[in-house]
C-alpha cells in the first residue's frame, strides 16, 4: 500500500498536467474531461457522506442547489465566479445543515429513503419556482466562469486550456481536503460509527455531530460541482438533478469500490469514459455501461480499485522477480 | 464517583430495577454480583445513558447525569465495556484503539485537515499512549491483526484496553472474564488490579466467584432488581439471603460455599 501512494500522487500530478495539453486541439474531449473533473468531485464527496454508512439517494439535488445558486448569482446578480464558486457549496452546505439533524437519527434504508424523497422535492422546487430558475424548460444563458485577473495577471477563461486546468485545480484542491479527512482521525472516527454505533457512543464519540458534519462537507463539495457544472454547460435543467443522476454517481461510487478513497476516482473516471469513448455504437451504450458494471460487481468485489491492486501486486512481483535474477 | 439514589427502570409494567442505591468511590473495586436476570446489566444500561431511569438519581463526580447521551457521559470519565464483545469487528487492533482515543487531547478538525506539525505531534503523542496500553494489556504482538480474527481471550482484553483508549476514571465491565481459561483469568485479574493502582476506579460485573471474592473491595448483590445485600466478600457470601438467592441455581451457590 505504501508502494502504491509512491508512483500514484506524482503520477496523477504529471497526467492532470498533460491532459489540457495533449487534447489542445480536441474541444470534445477537454469537455469530457471537465465532466470527468465534476463526476469525481460529486463522487467522491458522495461517498464521504456514505463513510459513516448513511446512502443518500438525493446526492445530485445538492449540487442542484449549487448549481442554481451560482447561475442566480453571476447571470441575475453580476457575481463573479470566484464569488459565486464558493457561495454555491455554502447554500448547499446550508440547506444540508438545516435537514441533517432530523435527517441523521434514522438509519439505514430509512435514510436512503428519506434522501430520496428530499431529492425529489428538491427537484420539484427547482421545476416550480420559474421565476428563478427557469422551471422545467431549463436555466439558459447562463454565464462562464470569465476571466480573471490579478496584478497585472490576466487569464482568460475562455480559452478551454486555462479553463481545464482551473476545474483540474478546484477538483485537486477539493479531493485533496476530502482525503485529509479520510487519512485523520476524523476518518478513523466516521468509519468507526459505521461499524458499530453503540461501541462508538460508548466510547464517547458524538454519533449524531459526525453524521451532520459529514453529511454537510459533502454537500459542500457537491454545490461546488454543481457550480462547475452549471458554468461549464451553460445550461441548467432542473432533470439533471433527479433521481437517476444521483443513482448513477451511486453506481460510480460502487464500481470505483468504496473502501479506499482511489474507488471513488477510478469509478467516476472510467464510467463517465466509457459511455463517451462508446459513442460510436449509439444505441448499444447502455449496454456497454452494463457490462463493465456487471463485470465489475461479479469479479471485482471490492471494485475496479481492486484491479488496479492486482496489477500492482503483480508488477511487484515481476520486478522482484527480475531483481532476484539479476 | 458514582452515586444512584433510588434508581428505578420499569420495562411496562415489569419492574427490572427498584430503589437501588450504589456508591462506588475513588479507586475502588465494586462487584455487581447477583443470579442470571438480576438486573446487573440493566444497571449499566442506566448509569451510562443507554437507557433513562423510570425515577431515582444518578451522580457522577458530584454532577448529575441523569438524561445525558452516552458519548456525554463517556467524555466526563466513565466508560464501560459490552458484556458480549464490544470492538470493531473490522478494524485492526491498534485501528480499535485509534477509533476510541478520540476524546484525547482534543485535535482540532482544521489542523488535521491541514497536517500542521502540531497535529502530526499530537497523532504521535496519541499513537504512543495507545501503544503502551497495548503493551500493558498485552496485545502489542497482535496489533495489527483484524479484530474478527483475535481468539476469544484476546477479544476480550481489547474490550478492556479500547475502554482504557478513552481514558476513564471509572470503568464499567460487564463479565471481563466469560469464556476465558484459568491462566487466562489470573492475567486479566492481574491487569485489572493494575488499572485500580493506576487510579481508575472499576464497577464489575462478573459471573466467577472465586475471581470476584478475590479481587473486589466491596459487593453488591442483586436479585429481582432489589440489592439484597452488600458489604465485603466475606460479609456477603455468609449472608444467609444471598446464599438463599444462589440456591436456585445449584452452580452459582457452589461456587460460592467453596470460599
Amino acid at each position: 500500500m505504501k508502494a502504491s501512494r509512491n508512483w500514484s500522487w506524482p503520477f496523477s500530478i504529471i497526467i492532470l498536467l498533460a491532459i489540457p495539453l495533449l487534447f489542445r486541439d480536441n474541444n470534445y474531449y477537454l469537455h469530457i474531461f471537465v465532466l470527468v473533473a465534476i463526476n469525481i468531485i460529486l463522487t467522491a464527496s458522495l461517498r464521504a457522506i456514505a463513510s459513516v454508512g448513511q446512502i443518500s439517494m438525493g446526492a445530485m439535488a445538492f449540487a442542484g442547489i449549487g448549481a442554481y445558486t451560482s447561475a442566480i448569482l453571476m447571470k441575475k446578480m453580476a457575481f463573479p465566479f470566484f464569488v459565486a464558486f464558493p457561495l454555491a457549496g455554502v447554500a448547499s452546505m446550508i440547506a444540508a445543515a438545516v435537514i441533517a439533524y432530523p435527517f441523521v437519527r434514522v438509519t439505514g434504508i430509512y435514510f436512503t429513503m428519506l434522501t430520496l424523497f428530499l431529492g425529489e422535492v428538491i427537484r420539484l422546487i427547482i421545476t416550480e419556482w420559474t421565476s428563478m430558475t427557469g422551471g422545467s424548460s431549463g436555466m439558459l444563458k447562463i454565464p462562464s466562469i470569465g476571466s480573471f485577473s490579478l496584478s497585472g495577471i490576466n487569464v482568460d477563461f475562455i480559452h478551454l486550456v486555462p479553463y481545464c486546468y482551473l476545474v483540474f485545480i478546484l477538483m485537486a484542491l477539493s479531493l485533496l481536503f476530502l482525503y485529509r479527512i479520510d487519512r485523520t482521525q476524523i476518518g478513523t472516527t466516521l468509519e468507526a460509527i459505521e461499524k458499530d454505533e453503540k461501541v462508538a457512543e460508548s466510547v464517547g464519540i458524538n454519533v449524531i455531530r459526525f453524521k451532520v458534519l459529514i453529511f454537510c462537507i459533502g454537500s459542500f463539495f457537491m454545490g461546488l460541482a454543481g457550480s462547475l457544472y452549471a458554468h461549464h454547460l451553460r445550461v441548467l435543467n432542473p432533470n439533471s438533478f433527479g433521481l437517476f443522476p444521483s443513482i448513477y454517481i451511486m453506481i460510480y461510487m460502487v464500481v470505483g469500490g468504496r473502501k479506499k478513497f482511489s474507488g471513488s476516482i477510478i469509478g467516476a473516471l472510467v464510467l463517465t469514459l466509457i459511455p463517451e469513448l462508446s459513442r460510436t455504437l449509439k444505441e448499444y451504450q447502455p449496454y456497454v455501461f452494463a457490462a463493465v458494471l456487471f463485470l465489475v460487481l461479479f469479479l471485482l468485489r471490492q471494485g475496479l480499485v481492486d484491479l488496479v491492486e492486482r496489477i500492482e501486486t503483480l508488477i511487484a512481483k515481476g520486478l522482484g522477480r527480475r531483481i532476484e535474477r539479476a | 464517583m458514582l452515586e444512584t439514589k433510588g434508581l428505578t427502570k420499569y420495562f411496562g409494567g415489569l419492574c427490572a430495577i427498584e430503589d437501588l442505591d450504589l456508591t462506588v468511590r475513588k479507586g475502588e473495586i465494586v462487584g455487581l454480583i447477583g443470579p442470571n436476570g438480576a438486573g446487573k446489566t440493566t444497571v449499566f444500561n442506566l448509569v451510562t445513558g443507554f437507557l433513562r431511569p423510570s425515577s431515582g438519581r444518578i451522580a457522577f463526580e458530584l454532577k448529575d447525569i441523569v438524561g445525558r447521551k452516552p458519548h456525554q457521559i463517556a467524555s466526563l470519565g466513565m466508560v464501560r465495556t459490552f458484556q458480549l464483545t464490544s470492538v470493531f469487528q473490522d478494524f485492526t487492533v491498534v485501528r480499535n484503539m485509534q477509533a476510541a482515543s478520540h476524546l484525547d487531547p482534543k485535535v482540532s478538525f482544521w489542523e488535521a485537515i491541514f497536517n500542521t506539525a502540531g497535529y502530526r505531534r499530537k497523532e504521535g503523542e496519541i499513537r504512543n499512549r495507545l501503544l503502551r496500553i497495548l503493551d500493558f494489556v498485552g496485545l502489542s504482538g497482535v496489533r495489527d491483526t483484524v479484530a474478527r480474527s483475535l481468539p476469544h481471550g484476546h477479544l476480550k482484553m481489547l474490550c478492556i484496553a479500547i475502554a482504557l483508549a478513552a481514558n476513564p476514571r471509572l470503568l464499567l465491565l460487564d463479565e471481563p472474564l466469560e469464556g476465558m481459561n484459568a491462566s487466562e483469568v489470573n492475567t486479566t485479574l492481574h491487569i485489572i488490579s493494575e488499572i485500580r493502582k493506576q487510579g481508575t476506579a472499576i464497577l464489575l460485573i462478573e459471573h466467577n466467584m472465586r475471581a470476584v471474592m478475590t479481587i473486589c473491595d466491596r459487593l453488591v448483590v442483586l436479585n429481582f432488581g432489589r440489592e439484597i445485600a452488600q458489604g465485603s466478600p466475606s460479609e456477603v457470601q455468609n449472608n444467609p439471603q444471598v446464599i438463599q438467592a444462589y440456591l436456585g441455581d445449584e452452580d452459582d451457590a457452589a461456587e460460592l460455599e467453596e470460599h
